[in-house]
């Protein structure tokens, strides 16, 4: 009968739902191998690059890092599908590529970034126009093929002659430990092109420079023109961390990664320089790799409180000149795991168009951040405002929209002091009427009886 | 009265009413009155039928909203209502910066017809409440005319009040504004006032000042009303009528009504600080010293009382003097506000405050619209003040000033056309009602059997009775083409609600635009409850009743840095424009465009008060006129048009896409019709908007803010 059948439905949805059940928690074992944030996919120029630079590698897959190795062109080439990523994380070492295999192209790479993707690109003197186009999007300037960095006073003894395998030393990096670790006392070795910073971009994070003497040309000619990039503007390693915090390094340099140079020693060529067993760059590289896929310095503001002292829920409004309590609980990533945040400046204000309250918050031991404040005598929306930007930190934004309401009729004082004479005045003045109309009204009868 | 007499007999002929002649004149009075009352219901009622119970414009709006949440949250919490919904990120303390009288007057409605069990919405209360109190406002009349004059007057002033133009424009259905009863507490006040000085009793100039009161809470301009009467009492002080009638009736109506008037928040302490309402409180203290003297002056002898009276004008006079010139010095009594002097001299605000002279309904009142809002009544005007002189009494003074005042300042601002209205029909009542019952009374010379009696009475000018007659002709011609201009106006004129727009095709249908409210829903249903919402100050209060949505300016427009804010993100370019809508956190840009239907009152025709809001503050100063013109000094959206305007902001926002429509047949893509020309700059893109929504006829055009780029540049 047809309840029969209805019964032999159910059933077997019941039976394939527990199914797809069992599918997806083994599915979810399966991936639970690699840890999120971990999946990177490696565009090679060849395949012998994974033997060059095995110790870059080799130092990530030891961290953990699931890497993906493919050919920049392989026509099957995808970052996405369906809409949906596919990897955490790219490297980009393929610097004479001039277009990338199947649906990658530069849009898909800033598309990725803007939905949150890292990415590491190394260039070299060979660059490609993508790599060109690319470091465009995240506002460098990639200086033309066949160009090299050249610094007559900075580069090592290992140098050809034309100057362009640079020491670099390590007061030319960016004072940020997050991004390039404990400061490095060898000087590290750098061959490649420079890049400049496009002005208008505030982004940009100048994280190796070169130094004064440094500038950008092609080594075997004569300097008949202006070079792209002189002394300090010449950026050896840039990175960028976007509004979304997604985080993109580039570097003008693909032997920094490789094993030759993470080998190398590096003694500068001038006189009385010292000489150093290992150059910095396998340390710098290690510092670099755990800041641009965000293994350090991810911070986010989990909580916010704020209520009036004495209470403990948000009113729907505050009124002018309460006490009130704000707390904020910011958390740090170490380590895959979100612990409390240790910084002593964070910052509290309370804005409306500009700042009307702007305070340190004090700090307790679980990461909370607090302070407690007089509201100014100024009704209006406002905002609490957290804006904790720092180099090398996510950017931390938070803001609470309030609303602070003048008095109501009732909260002013009932009784002013200095109005004390008006009140006596006016109730003397009662008081007199009183009397006066006794009096009048008495006095009038009187005459009244007299006259009759 | 002749006539009226004359109608009741004849209807006791008719054989309806056998009753005494006396009765029959009640009654027949009642029907007029009652019958001009309906009347002035049901006129107003055009916009509902053709549309639907809506409420019209923009004010309305923000008072529909705030006795919606009157009739919801009770009063004590409308009194201290600070509204974050408007003005962002300043806000406004709602409670303290409005008349209440309205709302409380609907709310109150609501109430009682909830206590008996009739569930009417609010809406429809706010809808018919206007019409309901221009009825009121019929009775009102007829007492005050009849108090001015006779019966007859009063009926004639009734009917012609019930039509009249000039005050159906500001209280048709829908037009929810604080003027709908405000015109009847008015008159109100002034019968009673009147009322007070003929009887000199406490009982009438205390009702005088409850109605005062009852006025000063429901609008702004009851500042007229403190100033005429004042004025009135003056006059007859001047002209030795002053009396122990109008001491106790001035003097009880001053002191209860000022400290009344003191109760209402938004009044505060004016009534003793600022300039406008010092008349007032100057003939208070004569009206005491008038007193004083008169009683000396029954105690004294003539000679003693000049010496003394010399001595003590001399003193007071000094001592006032003083005291107001230290308190002006001291800011205590306020200086001469913007809006006052505007009255006095009419091109004041257009050369000094460009957001007073923005407001059309500020402007100066063009000739035409006199007769427009009145027809008959500006002819019957000055035979109404003609009869009021050939009668002189103390209330018959007061009507005059009232008449001659209000006809200055209507001519100053077309707005008060609404305080000019009543007195002209009070006036052409008693000019109607006077001229027929002089003529009617001669039309027996028509009546051959008593005309030979007649001529021997009264030989004083030959066909006197067909001269009554032809009077009497034209009079009831001249009433009845008074009748259907008033029907016509109000029915072609008045009746649009102008949040639903109708206008008619080429083969005579009608089409109707509900873009406005469309736009609004769109709001209200697709953007984040936090949005912020820039828009020009015009549809602020549109936006947060309809949309529910926080902005930056509404029709309150008590801050004009912030007005000034938008004029110049409106008129700059799009980057400069951008960084003032970071900082005042805007999500959403509304413009009003009518391009593309012929809607004329849209944001492009306002362009040029945007730029000149926008450039009368320090942060604007940059922004100037003339660079928005043409080098011949013209505003042209066309390829000759100033290029500074062909790319600010508000420009992209309403020609944005409209190069690739084409609007009229033979004409070229991106034609407008409101311009008649087709527009300059066609292709370009917006980098920091983008297009949200555009309603089915481009009326309303919605714009989201781009967050900054997410990699930088």
């Amino acid at each position: 009968s047809i309840e029969h059948v209805w019964w032999f439905y159910i059933v077997m949805e019941g039976f394939w739902s527990c199914v797809t059940l069992v599918g997806l928690l083994l599915l979810g074992a399966g991936c639970n191998g690699v840890k999120s944030g971990k999946k990177t996919l490696v565009l090679l120029e060849n395949l012998s690059m994974k033997e060059t630079h095995s110790m870059f590698f080799g130092d990530m897959k030891s961290r953990g890092y699931q890497l993906v190795f493919k050919m920049a062109d392989d026509p099957n080439l995808a970052i996405s599908k369906h809409g949906e990523f596919l990897y955490d994380n790219l490297i980009v070492f393929a610097p004479s590529v001039e277009e990338f295999g199947g649906t990658v192209d530069v849009s898909a790479i800033t598309d990725f970034i803007d939905h949150g993707g890292n990415v590491l690109v190394a260039a070299s003197s060979e660059v490609g126009d993508v790599l060109r186009d690319l470091g465009i999007e995240v506002g460098l300037e990639l200086d033309e093929r066949e160009t090299f960095v050249i610094d007559h006073l900075n580069y090592d003894v290992k140098d050809r002659g034309e100057h362009t395998l640079l020491a670099v030393d390590p007061a030319n990096l960016i004072e940020a430990e997050l991004i390039v670790g404990e400061k490095p006392s060898a000087p590290a070795l750098y061959r490649g092109l420079g890049m400049i910073a496009d002005p208008d971009d505030p982004l940009v994070l100048e994280i190796m420079i070169g130094s004064t003497t440094s500038y950008s040309y092609f080594p075997k000619e004569r300097i008949s023109e202006y070079p792209h990039t002189v002394g300090k503007s010449t950026l050896l390693i840039a990175g960028l961390q976007a509004r979304n915090n997604a985080r993109v390094v580039f570097s003008g340099s693909i032997d920094f990664f490789s094993n030759k140079f993470f080998a190398s020693s590096v003694l500068k060529a001038v006189p009385g320089a010292k000489e150093f067993d290992v150059c910095s760059n396998q340390q710098l590289a290690s510092a670099l790799l755990d800041w641009v896929f965000k293994e350090k310095g991810v911070i986010h503001a989990e909580e916010v409180f704020h209520h009036r002292i004495g209470e403990e829920d948000p009113p729907h409004a505050y009124t002018i000149m309460d006490d009130i309590h704000y707390a904020i609980k910011i958390q740090e990533m170490v380590g895959g795991k979100w612990v409390p945040f240790t910084a002593e400046d964070v910052q509290l204000e309370f804005f409306r168009i500009d700042p009307f309250v702007c305070i340190y918050l004090n700090k307790s031991e679980d990461g909370l951040y607090y302070a407690d404040f007089k509201l100014p005598d100024v009704y209006g929306v406002f905002q609490f405002k957290v804006d904790y930007n720092r180099i090398g930190y996510t950017h931390l934004f938070s803001t609470t929209q309030v609303s602070v309401r003048p008095f109501e009729h009732t909260q002013y004082e009932r009784f002013i002091s200095s109005a004390y004479p008006y009140y006596v005045s006016s109730f003397s003045m009662i008081f007199g009427v009183q009397i006066f109309s006794l009096v009048f009204l008495h006095f009038r009868d009187n005459t009244k009886t007299k006259t009759d | 009265m002749a006539s009226s007499l004359k109608l009741s007999s004849f209807l006791a002929r008719l054989g309806i009413y056998r009753v005494s002649s006396e009765k029959q004149e009640t009654l027949l009075k009642l029907m007029v009155l009652s019958t001009a009352a309906i009347l002035s219901f049901s006129t107003r009622l055009f916009a509902v039928l053709r549309f639907e119970s809506v409420i019209h414009e923009f004010d309305p709006y923000f008072n529909y909203r705030t006795t919606r949440f009157l009739t919801e949250e009770g009063f004590y919490n409308f009194h201290n209502w600070f509204d974050d919904r408007a003005w962002y990120p300043l806000g406004r303390i709602i409670g303290g910066t409005i008349y209440p009288g309205l709302m409380v007057t609907s709310a109150m409605f609501y109430h009682v017809l909830h206590f008996l069990n009739i569930t009417i919405d609010i809406r429809n209360v706010c809808v018919f409440l206007a019409p309901l109190f221009s009825s009121l406002t019929v009775i009102v009349t007829y007492h005050l005319t009849k108090e001015l004059k006779d019966t007859g007057a009063g009926l004639v002033a009734a009917a012609m009040i019930s039509i009249v133009p000039g005050y159906i424009s500001r209280s048709v259905a829908g037009s929810y504004d604080n003027e709908g009863i405000a015109i009847f507490c008015m008159l109100l006040t002034y019968y009673l006032w009147i009322k007070a000085v003929k009887t000199g009793s406490l009982f009438w100039s205390t009702f005088c000042a409850l109605a005062y009161f009852y006025m000063v809470s429901s609008w702004g301009g009851y500042v007229f009303l403190i100033n005429l009467i004042p004025m009135h009492v003056l006059a007859l002080m001047l002209t030795g009528r002053f009396s122990h009638r109008i001491y106790v009736a001035y003097s009880t109506v001053y002191t209860i009504g000022t400290i009344l008037s003191m109760q209402i928040s938004f009044v505060g302490f004016q009534p003793v600080q600022s300039s406008e309402h010092m008349a007032a409180f100057g003939v208070f203290g004569l009206c005491q010293i008038h007193a004083f003297l008169d009683y000396l002056r029954s105690k004294l002898s003539t000679k003693q009382f000049e010496t003394l009276f010399k001595l003590l004008a001399i003193v007071v006079g000094v001592a006032a003097l003083i005291a107001g010139g230290v308190l002006t010095f001291m800011g205590k009594i306020s200086p001469w506000t913007g809006r006052f002097y505007s009255l006095l001299d009419p091109s004041y605000a257009k050369n000094n405050i460009p957001i007073i002279a923005s407001v059309s309904e500020h402007q100066p009142t063009a000739w035409s619209s006199f007769y427009f809002d009145l027809q008959l009544l500006v002819f019957l005007f000055p035979v109404g003040l003609y009869f009021c002189f050939s009668k002189l009494n103390d209330q018959n003074i007061f009507i005059i000033l009232y008449g001659v005042t209000s006809i200055y300042f209507a001519g100053v601002m077309v707005r008060l056309m609404l305080v000019l209205a009543p007195v002209m029909c009070v006036l052409s009542g008693i000019a109607v009602s006077s001229v027929l019952s002089l003529y009617v009374r001669n039309l027996e010379y028509l009546d051959t059997t008593k005309a030979k009696k007649a001529k021997k009475m009264d030989p004083s000018y030959p066909v006197k009775g067909e001269i009554a007659g032809f009077v009497v002709l034209m009079m009831t011609f001249f009433l009845v083409t008074y009748t259907f201009h008033c029907t016509w106006v109000t029915s072609e004129a008045y009746s649009s609600p102008s949040i639903v727009l109708a206008a008619s095709q080429h083969d005579g249908s009608r089409i109707i635009f509900d873009d406005f409210r469309e736009a609004y829903y769109w709001l209200r249903q697709n953007t984040p409850e936090d949005a912020k919402v820039m828009s020009w100050w015009d549809y602020g209060y549109q936006i947060t009743a309809m949309a529910n949505r926080t902005i930056l300016v509404d029709n309150n427009t008590w801050n004009n840095t912030h007005i000034s804010r938008v004029g110049q993100a409106m008129s700059s370019p799009e980057d400069k424009a951008y960084e003032i809508m970071r900082e005042l956190d805007v999500s959403y840009v509304l413009v009003i465009f009518g391009g593309l239907t012929g809607y004329a009152s849209d944001d492009i025709n306002k362009f040029l008060w945007m730029v000149r809001i926008g450039g009368s503050t320090e942060k604007g100063s940059h922004i100037k006129e003339a660079d928005y013109f043409t080098p011949q000094g013209e505003f042209r959206v066309d390829r000759e048009g100033s290029p500074v305007l062909l790319n600010c902001l508000m420009y992209k926002l309403c020609y944005y896409r409209f190069g690739q429509v084409y609007t009229e047949q033979g004409k070229p893509g991106g034609y407008d019709r409101v311009r008649n020309t087709e527009i300059g700059n066609k292709d370009f893109e917006l980098n920091v908007l983008e297009e949200a929504y555009t309603t089915e006829h481009w009326i309303v055009r919605i714009y989201k803010v781009k967050d900054l780029e997410n990699r930088g540049v």
